[in-house]
């Protein structure tokens, strides 16, 4: 790819944002294609050690959403 | 099958397909304008020109009604192809230049003007209307005239009663020349040409006649409107049938009569919204800034019709000020038949002015105009006062009229101020609170049924058995009870089932089947072997994502031994060819990439189960709900995104491990702590329902504080009901009944406590699978009003007791002065005890039936006789008895002197202050909890501010504690009266069948799991889990002594102990480090 | 995060209930669109190893 996209690394709870992003899909909204979400049970879980492992893998940037 | 070549490459297509569809499905673009794939191709944009070798020479032909022929050759994107559609687009574009739809197609081609003379047209006439039309079975509109005069229109340009303005032509026209405007004033002659109203968002938004009533509706298909269905009026149409592709649209499908053979039937119709269109004087159906609370609803939501943008409907600007209006259809005997008050509405008012002021922010101007403020429910008086403290104003005043003023969209509003001056405000949007009503299909169905109404229309039922209808085995529950709101309802269903288990009890179980288990197949120790199947979900994925490349992505990925991709992974004979793969190519590890796996994935699971693999060998990753659906703009992206999504799940699910889910008994025993209305009500539907049941009471006898009323509101009285419910717990078998108890220790978790109780110095040790706690709460002895001074000076509840007695004082009483809200709704208790206006009022009637002439007066803050206990305000009024309001920083003054005893209040109408000589003071004393600490701290369960228990949600889970197997009910819950104690009793019995009738709980696979030789002993996972699952090794055992340990049935697997494990020794598994890892570290891999 | 040198619009948290879908699409727009302004990420990227 000649442009550049970034990639955002999306720690989503099960329970809350992640359902929000599925109903986004299921009310056919659009947004940038730039997130990859890695599902978690519970914001609880998100340890700061995956925030910055994803950092240092080369994610843009981080996103952790309860 | 016929073969020819297409752009060189080898394709087949069925006999009688043309070029375009052949190209479709082998992925090739061809543009058209006039095509429809319900409709047969004409060939009118000439858009689709390609090229033709017919082995001698070269023709131009359209792909859209071209059909194909062996050996043909079809070349589509060729210089002499674009150029000849350049010169169509050209052409069109000269026609009709302000069609964005062209603008774009000519910004494609490199046109950048016409060079030929351009006209204002906006119709390509490609015809698609017309052909839809036809195909709806109408053929209202027609291509008239010929040459250049050919257009669109009805025959002879005249509005035509054919068109039934169903709107297709314009659904299908590519340039937007046909508008729902266009038929109203040029085709049809139907006067309400308007969109079909989306019932879920009010009106305020249209639907199709093939819709989901909402997102989360259950089931989540779609459904067809046979009222608006064109197909259902003229037979043609069918279009959805040639879209949907595994054929599920049965158009043929009629009403089926069922007969059901069924022991006991529980009605809960709900409620309808009240019609405001009646008051004229409201506008609501004139203006259209005047709108429900409903619609309200709808405007502030998220997924509303605005998108969760707060404006008004007239202009869609940003409101400034907006007005809600209290008791619209409820408490009015004037203008609608609704003598009863709705109970939701000062709440949700509240609320909605709050959330309104959250999405435009302070400057907002809120106002509420009200009779009497009803936030009896818990936590409901705090969120008031913080709604005041945020500047909603409440303004004490029922407004006459809404007058629109002229040349504006505002509304001036006249009221009466508390202070009898008269106000006129400006207002640019106003919410009428409307009341709950029953729909007349309901008090039909109740007519069928025969079961008899209330004056309100609501099912009629008494306190002492308040879901039952007055027709055996039928049951009731919600709205339909009575006006309520989502916890009581949520309350009166479970105790409408429990009422119906208790009658079932005997035929429990027999019409189950049990599912034939597979042996699980061990793949420890085994190199991966992952299988990946890519979900096309018919276009829904595929249309986008280039499903394929995925697919064959997938396969170059590491330990992934099988690709493949589906049409629909989730239907029945996918799941058993995924089985049989599984099965055959001795896959251990799977990953689906399609939906979503809070939907499917349990599905799934079950696949694998199924093929003997352990469920938890599997990851979904969602290529549908957060990709194909949401970047259909952008499929390069989107695919991409695929790819990077399907390769963090195999290398995720590459490190799966099989989880065991252990398996507990349930112990078939319940033990209710408190044996008053509540405890009673619970213990006895447990036992009725075939269960041994303990009840455990501190004090000597059954009945708690329900021995010291004398009614209920409907005017039962309570001593003889009491005397027959304690006879029966006495007389069941099942129940076993220890007074003068206490709970000494309680050992165990959900399904094997083990509570030791001490009676009398003798201690004893209860086994119990499951325990509702029912510790009820006690009248304040309040240190006001010169309360113990004097014997005029009465509790509510000593006021029963003389009733009850019949005091030959009381019928002598002068005057009587009932004080509401003695250490409620203050600083020290900011909540409603619920109960006591209804309470006093009742007395008050009482006296006054007792001796006519007394004077009773009732100083109160707001009356709060929710539901249909507002009759009894009404009646007390019409009996004379005065209701004066004090204020709270003007409370009523109690003097003593002498033999006079004298109540000082300000009156709010006089602005006076007013003696009153009393005979008696009755003070309407709060209810306090019996804040037990300890029973807590045994149980694991949290206690709020005010002392009473916090339950797992406040509206969806009120009968439950967020621990397993623990139950509430009663006032340790919140103060309420006889018939709600009674409910929630059942309620919590109810609740605590679901789990019991199990026998055995399994537990979820992904729970945390601790490794003690890591652990540090520091305690931190015990203090943050909220639901009690670790717990250290007690220190005598032989081995970690003093380690944390985690309860597998307790732990829901949310992971906030391993975040918060300072020596990592926690692991959550199917969660684990190593497997986030392993997605993170695959986001960039490629 | 800023003391490591990594620009604090690369960490993003939020609260979005399931229900809110606008607010989830807001969310994400608005983090892209801050991270497409910083640029690519190159502090504390692991270093590809490099042949001679």
């Amino acid at each position: 790819m000649t442009d550049w996209e970034p990639k955002i690394v999306s720690f989503l709870c099960n329970w809350c944002s992640y359902g929000a992003a599925d109903l986004a899909g299921v009310s056919r909204m659009e947004y940038p294609p730039n997130i990859r979400v890695v599902r978690i049970p519970c914001t609880g879980r998100m340890s700061p050690k995956f925030a910055l492992a994803a950092l240092r893998e080369g994610a843009d940037a981080v996103w952790v959403s309860g | 099958m016929i073969t020819f070549k297409l752009n060189g490459k080898k394709v087949q297509g069925e006999e009688g397909q043309y070029i375009l569809q052949v190209a479709e499905k082998y992925g090739v673009e061809i543009p058209t304008l006039c095509h429809h794939k319900a409709l047969e191709p004409a060939g009118m944009c000439r858009l689709c020109t390609v090229e033709l070798f017919d082995g001698r020479r070269t023709r131009f032909v359209t792909a859209c009604n071209y059909p194909i022929w062996e050996g043909m050759e079809v070349k589509t994107d060729s210089e002499a192809v674009h150029q000849g559609r350049k010169l169509i687009v050209e052409l069109l574009l000269a026609r009709c230049p302000e069609v964005p739809l062209l603008q774009k197609l000519a910004e494609d081609y490199g046109i950048e003007k016409p060079r030929f003379k351009t006209e204002d047209d906006t119709c390509i006439l490609c015809g698609l209307c017309v052909r839809m039309c036809e195909k709806m079975g109408n053929s209202a509109i027609a291509l008239t005239g010929r040459g250049v005069e050919m257009k669109v229109d009805t025959p002879f340009h005249i509005q035509t009663d054919i068109c039934m303005a169903c709107g297709a032509c314009a659904s299908v026209c590519p340039t937007g020349h046909i508008t729902l405007e266009k038929i109203r004033q040029e085709i049809t002659r139907k006067q309400n040409v308007e969109l079909i109203p989306s019932e879920y968002d009010m009106g305020l938004k249209g639907r199709k006649p093939v819709y989901v009533p909402y997102a989360q509706a259950v089931p989540n298909t779609p459904a067809i409107d046979r009222d608006v269905c064109i197909h259902f009026k003229t037979g043609g149409c069918k279009v959805c049938t040639q879209f949907c592709g595994v054929n599920a649209i049965d158009h043929s499908q009629e009403d089926e009569v069922v007969e059901l053979e069924v022991g006991s039937i529980i009605l809960s119709p709900g409620f309808k919204p009240f019609d405001p269109s009646r008051f004229d004087t409201y506008n609501y159906a004139k203006h259209p800034n005047v709108i429900t609370s409903m619609e309200m609803e709808r405007i502030l939501s998220a997924s509303g019709p605005t998108g969760g943008h707060l404006v008004r409907l007239s202009d869609h600007k940003e409101p400034k000020k907006i007005a809600w209006f209290q008791c619209v259809g409820s408490r009015d005997l004037n203008r609608c038949d609704n003598a009863y008050c709705s109970s939701v509405c000062c709440m949700y008012a509240i609320k909605e002015a709050v959330i309104a002021k959250e999405h435009a922010g302070d400057d907002l101007d809120c106002a509420i105009f009200f009779m009497d403020m009803r936030t009896h429910g818990k936590d409901f008086e705090r969120f008031y006062n913080n709604a005041q403290g945020k500047g909603v104003r409440f303004v004490r005043s029922r407004v006459h009229s809404i007058d629109p003023i002229h040349g504006s969209d505002e509304l001036a509003v006249r009221y009466v101020t508390e202070q009898g001056e008269i106000e006129t405000e400006t207002f640019d949007m106003i919410v009428l609170s409307i009341g709950l009503e029953i729909a007349p299909e309901v008090m039909a169905l109740a007519d069928k049924l025969g079961i008899e109404l209330t004056d309100g229309n609501f099912c009629k039922t008494t306190s002492f058995e308040p879901v039952e209808t007055s027709r055996k085995g039928i049951f009731v529950c919600g709205a339909f009870q009575g006006p309520k709101d989502i916890p009581q309802s949520v309350i009166d269903s479970s105790a409408a089932a429990a009422s119906a288990g208790e009658i079932l009890a005997a035929a429990r179980d027999t019409c189950t089947r049990q599912p034939e288990v597979v042996p699980e197949t061990n793949v420890v120790g085994e190199r991966p072997r992952i299988g990946v199947f890519v979900c096309r979900c018919g276009i829904n994925i595929a249309g986008v994502v280039d499903v394929p490349a995925v697919r064959d992505y997938a396969a170059s990925l590491p330990y992934v031994e099988y690709v493949t991709d589906n049409l629909y992974s989730c239907s029945q004979d996918t799941q058993e060819v995924m089985t049989q793969i599984i099965r055959g190519k001795k896959l251990n590890r799977v990953v689906v990439a399609a939906c979503t796996p809070k939907t499917h994935e349990p599905l799934f699971q079950e696949t694998l189960t199924n093929a003997g693999l352990n469920k938890y060998l599997f990851e979904m990753c969602n290529i549908r709900n957060q990709d194909s659906w949401v970047h259909k703009n952008n499929p390069e992206l989107a695919t991409e995104k695929a790819k990077d999504l399907v390769r963090m799940a195999v290398s995720k699910v590459a490190l799966m491990q099989p989880l065991e889910e252990a398996e507990l008994e349930i112990k078939q025993v319940a033990m209710v702590i408190g044996g008053g209305i509540a405890g009673m009500a619970a213990a006895r539907s447990l036992a009725k329902q075939g269960y041994q049941t303990h009840i455990v009471e501190r004090s000597d006898r059954l009945g708690g504080q329900a021995h010291r009323l004398f009614r209920t509101s409907d005017g039962q009285e309570v001593a003889g009901n009491l005397k027959a419910m304690i006879k029966e717990i006495g007389d069941d078998p099942l129940i076993t009944v220890h007074l003068k108890s206490e709970i000494k220790q309680v050992e165990g978790f959900v399904g094997n406590f083990k509570t030791e109780i001490v009676k009398e110095g003798k201690s004893e040790e209860l086994e119990h699978g499951v325990a509702v706690i029912a510790t009820g709460g006690a009248p304040l002895s309040p240190d006001e009003y010169c309360y113990g001074d004097d014997p005029r000076i009465l509790s509510t509840l000593e006021l029963d007791e003389k009733l009850m007695a019949d005091d030959p004082e009381l019928r002598k009483l002068e005057s009587a002065v009932f004080i509401q809200c003695v250490g409620s709704r203050d600083d020290q208790r900011p909540y409603c005890s619920r109960v006591c206006c209804t309470h006093s009022i009742e007395n008050a009637i009482e006296l006054k039936e007792r001796n006519p002439d007394a004077d009773v007066y009732i100083l109160y803050r707001d009356i709060r006789t929710y539901g249909e206990r507002e009759y009894l305000y009404k009646q007390a009024r019409e009996k004379g008895i005065i209701f004066i309001r004090y204020r709270l920083d003007a409370k009523p003054r109690v003097e003593l002197d002498g033999k006079d005893l004298t109540v000082t209040v300000t009156d709010h109408v006089l602005q006076q202050p007013v003696q009153i000589r009393a005979d008696l003071l009755t003070l309407a004393t709060a209810i306090i909890p019996n804040k037990d600490e300890a029973l807590a701290q045994f149980f694991k369960v949290p206690l709020n501010d005010d002392g009473f228990f916090v339950e797992k949600h406040a509206k969806l889970g009120p009968s439950e504690f967020a621990t397993d197997g623990v139950f509430l009910c009663g006032l340790a819950h919140y103060p309420k009266p006889i018939d709600e104690s009674i409910v929630q009793g059942r309620a919590a019995a109810s609740r605590a069948i679901t789990l019991l009738a199990r026998k055995k709980i399994h537990t979820s696979g992904q729970v945390a799991e601790t490794d003690p030789m890591l652990c540090s002993s520091c305690g931190v996972c015990i203090s943050i889990c909220p639901y009690s699952a670790p717990s250290f090794i007690p220190e005598d055992a032989r081995m970690f002594a003093g380690k944390a340990q985690i309860n597998p049935v307790l732990c829901k697997g949310c992971g906030l102990c391993v975040a918060s494990c300072r020596s990592g020794a926690i692991h959550l598994k199917g969660f684990d480090n190593d497997q986030i890892f392993a997605q993170i570290f695959a986001v960039n891999q490629d | 995060m800023e003391y490591m040198g990594v620009e604090p619009d690369r960490l993003h948290f939020s609260w979005i209930s399931s229900a809110e879908s606008t607010k989830f699409v807001e969310v994400v727009s608005e983090i892209t669109e801050k991270v497409k302004a910083l640029g690519p990420n190159t502090h504390y990227v692991k270093k590809e190893a490099k042949v001679a």
